[in-house]
C-alpha cells in the first residue's frame, strides 16, 4: 500500500472520528454495501420477482413491508434494487474516473496545445448535449441494451473528472518533482501515471463518490421514465409503480423505495463532504514540507 | 583555433576521452514584443571523462540556464540558437528531437537537482522510484534492480539502504534526500553528472559531507561532475577546474590552483577578494564587490563586466575581448592582473 493511501487512510480515520455524523454516514453507507454484497450472494432479495402473496399486503410477519399490486415483496424489492443501484453506481464511477483521470491528466500536462484544445472541445460539446435526450436517443439506438443507461452516463460524467483532473495537473506539473522526473528521461505518459495522477488521487476519491451518487439518483430517474433498468428491478421502477398505487391508497412501495434511495443519497453525500474536508489540498500540502 | 585545441594537444598524453563540448552556446528569451535578449552569450565549455569542473558566478550569470540547456530542457519561451554547437561524445545535441533527449537524460548524463525536499515524488518510496530509473534505463528488473538500488544508496554512506529503499521521501531528512538524490542520478552510472546548487538547502554541517560524498563517487567510478555552485570555497575544495561566469559568458577557467592562486580576470578577482578572511584573516569587514550584474535588457557595448571594473578603460567600452589562451587556462580581459612579483 502507498503512503498516500496510508495518509488517506489516515486522515479519514482521524476526520470521522472528530466527527459523529460522519461515522454515522459511513455506518449507514456499509450497511448499504453489506445489503448490495448480501443479494449479489443470494441471502435475500433474490425473490424480489415471485408473486409471493396477496395484492397490496399490509406489512406482516411474512412480508415486512407489505406486498405491491401484483403480491410481489416489498422489502425484497428494496433490497434487491440496492444491488442495481451498487452495480451501476460502481461501474459508471470507475469508469468515469479512468477516463477522466487520463484524459485531464494528459491534457494538462500537454499544456496549452492540440491535445487540451481538443480536449476542451470534446467536454464542451458533449456538456452541451441535453442529458435525457442523450439517453433517449443511445436507448433507441442500442435497441434497449441493458447497458445503453451506463454508456450514456459514462459518457457525459467523464467530462466533470476529466476537467477537474485537467486544472489539478497544471498545478503539479509546475512542481520540482515533474522537472526531476523530466531531467530524469522519463516520458510524459509515464510522469502522468506515475507522477501526476498519484498526486492528484484526493480529487479522483472525491469526484468518484460524487459520480457514484449522480450515477444512482439519475439511475432510479430513468427508471422511473421507463429508458433506465429494463429487465431488473430498481427503485425507479418501484417508485413508477408506487404512483398508481398511492392513487389506490396504498404507500408502502413509494415509501420503501423513497426511504432506501434517500438514505443511501444522504449518507453518501454527507461521507463525500466528509472526505473532501480531510483531504484538503491545502492541508495535503504538509506532505511536502521537510521534517527537520 | 579554439581553446579546446591548445587543451587537446598539451593533455594528448592523459587521453582523456572529451565527453561534452559546447561552442558558441547562446540562449535568447524573446519577450512579448517580439524583442529578444540573450541570457547565454556565447558560451565555450569542455568537459573531459572524468573531470571535475566546477561553474561559479554570481545570481543570475546563467549557470542554471546552461544546466537545463545541456540536459536537453530549454525552459519555455527560450531558444537556443540554430548554430550554437552542444557535441556530446561527438555526437551533436542542438536539434535532436525529445526522444532522443530522452534516451540520453538519466542514461548518459544526469542531474541532481536543487532543492532535495521538493524534488522526490511524495506518494512514491524511493526504492520504487529508483527501481523505474533502472527498468527504464538499463532494463533492470526485480531482486537485481533493489539490489543495485541499495548498492547505489550505500555508496553515499547512507546506513542501512535496505530499509531506506522503502521509506517516502517525507519520512527522510534533508540531507538524506539529497544523498537518496545523488544515488538516483549515479544510479544508472552515467558519464555526466550536472550538480545544481546541490548544497544550497542544506545546513551548514551537512554540507562539506555531501559534497565529499558526491565528489568521492564520481572519482571512484570515473564519472565527470559538472559543478554548479555560487560557493567558491566549494569549487577549490573539490574540482579539478573551474570556470567562471559573468553575464552569460565564461570570462575566465582553468586548473584550480592557477586560477585560484592568480586570477587573471579583475571578476575573480573580486569573487576572491569578496570570500571572508580570505585575503587577511584578522579582517573585520566583508569585502564586496560594488554593483551587480547588468540587467539583461541593457545590452553592453563591450565588456559586460566593465562598468564595475576599476581598471576598465576606454577599449574596454567600446569592444568585447577575445578570448586570451595562457598554457591550461583563457579569459577575456584586455587588462588581465599579471603575476605579482
Amino acid at each position: 500500500m502507498s503512503t498516500l493511501a496510508l495518509q488517506t487512510g489516515q486522515r479519514i480515520r482521524d476526520r470521522l472520528r472528530h466527527d459523529a455524523l460522519g461515522l454515522i454516514a459511513l455506518t449507514v453507507v456499509v450497511a448499504y454495501v453489506g445489503i448490495a454484497v448480501g443479494v449479489w450472494l443470494g441471502l435475500w432479495g433474490a425473490e424480489w420477482s415471485a408473486l409471493s402473496g396477496p395484492g397490496w399486503a399490509s406489512p406482516s410477519a411474512e412480508h415486512w413491508l407489505g406486498t405491491n399490486r401484483l403480491g410481489q415483496d416489498i422489502l425484497a424489492r428494496a433490497l434487491a434494487s440496492t444491488a442495481t443501484a451498487f452495480e451501476i453506481g460502481v461501474l459508471v464511477a470507475v469508469a468515469t474516473t479512468v477516463l477522466g483521470a487520463l484524459a485531464g491528466g494528459l491534457a494538462g500536462y500537454a499544456g496549452p496545445g492540440k491535445v487540451d484544445d481538443t480536449l476542451l472541445w470534446l467536454i464542451g460539446t458533449l456538456e452541451a448535449i441535453p442529458f435525457y435526450l442523450l439517453v433517449a436517443a443511445l436507448v433507441f439506438a442500442l435497441g434497449g441494451h441493458p447497458l445503453a443507461m451506463h454508456l450514456a452516463m459514462i459518457a457525459t460524467f467523464w467530462t466533470s473528472t476529466a476537467r477537474l483532473v485537467r486544472a489539478e495537473t497544471q498545478r503539479i506539473r509546475e512542481l520540482p518533482f515533474i522537472e526531476a522526473a523530466r531531467v530524469a528521461g522519463l516520458a510524459p505518459r509515464a510522469i502522468v501515471l506515475r507522477h501526476v495522477l498519484p498526486n492528484a488521487a484526493h480529487i479522483l476519491l472525491v469526484q468518484g463518490t460524487l459520480v457514484f451518487m449522480a450515477a444512482i439518483k439519475v439511475e432510479v430517474v430513468l427508471s422511473f421514465l421507463g429508458i433506465g433498468v429494463q429487465d431488473s428491478i430498481s427503485w425507479g421502477v418501484m417508485i413508477a409503480e408506487g404512483a398508481q398505487d398511492i392513487l389506490a391508497g396504498q404507500y408502502w412501495n413509494f415509501a420503501a423505495a423513497s426511504l432506501f434511495l434517500f438514505g443511501l443519497v444522504m449518507a453518501a453525500n454527507l461521507l463525500a463532504d466528509q472526505l473532501q474536508d480531510a483531504l484538503d489540498p491545502r492541508s495535503l500540502d504538509s506532505r511536502w514540507q521537510p521534517h527537520g | 583555433m579554439r581553446w579546446t585545441l591548445v587543451r587537446w594537444t598539451h593533455a594528448g598524453s592523459r587521453m582523456a576521452e572529451q565527453l561534452l563540448s559546447v561552442r558558441q552556446l547562446i540562449v535568447e528569451a524573446r519577450s512579448p514584443h517580439g524583442r529578444s535578449v540573450q541570457l547565454v552569450r556565447g558560451l565555450d565549455l569542455d568537459i573531459e571523462a572524468g573531470e571535475i569542473l566546477g561553474l561559479t558566478g554570481e545570481s543570475g550569470a546563467g549557470k542554471s540556464l546552461t544546466a537545463q540547456v545541456l540536459m536537453g530542457l530549454t525552459p519555455p519561451g527560450m531558444m537556443v540558437a540554430g548554430d550554437s554547437l552542444i557535441r556530446w561524445r561527438g555526437r551533436e545535441l542542438n536539434g535532436l528531437a525529445e526522444r532522443q533527449w530522452r534516451k540520453l537524460r538519466g542514461s548518459q548524463f544526469a542531474l541532481i537537482p536543487q532543492n532535495p525536499m521538493t524534488a522526490l515524488n511524495p506518494t512514491r518510496s524511493i526504492g520504487s522510484q529508483m527501481r523505474y530509473l533502472l527498468k527504464l534505463h538499463r532494463q533492470t528488473t526485480g531482486r537485481m534492480a533493489t539490489e543495485a538500488a541499495a548498492r547505489a544508496l550505500s555508496r553515499l554512506a547512507i546506513p542501512d539502504a535496505g530499509r531506506v529503499l522503502e521509506r517516502y521521501p517525507h519520512q527522510l531528512s534533508g540531507g538524506m534526500a539529497q544523498r537518496a538524490l545523488i544515488a538516483m542520478a549515479v544510479l544508472c552510472r552515467p558519464k555526466l553528472l550536472i550538480a545544481d546548487e546541490v548544497t544550497s538547502a542544506l545546513d551548514v554541517t551537512s554540507q562539506a559531507a555531501i559534497v565529499d560524498q558526491l565528489t568521492g563517487v564520481c572519482r571512484e567510478s570515473g564519472t565527470a561532475l559538472l559543478m554548479i555552485t555560487h560557493d567558491l570555497g566549494l569549487v577549490a575544495r573539490s574540482c579539478d577546474r573551474a570556470a567562471v561566469m559573468y553575464f552569460g559568458r565564461i570570462v575566465e577557467q582553468g586548473p584550480v590552483d592557477s586560477l585560484f592562486g592568480e586570477p587573471r580576470h579583475p571578476y575573480t578577482a573580486g569573487l576572491l577578494a569578496a570570500i571572508p578572511g580570505r585575503a587577511d584573516p584578522s579582517q573585520t569587514r566583508l569585502n564586496s564587490l560594488a554593483g551587480q550584474v547588468p540587467d539583461v535588457d541593457w545590452r553592453p557595448s563591450g565588456c559586460s563586466f566593465a562598468p564595475r571594473c576599476n581598471k576598465a578603460a576606454e577599449r574596454c567600452i567600446d569592444r568585447e575581448p577575445e578570448n586570451i589562451k595562457e598554457d591550461e587556462r583563457s579569459y577575456r580581459c584586455f587588462h588581465p592582473l599579471l603575476r605579482s612579483p
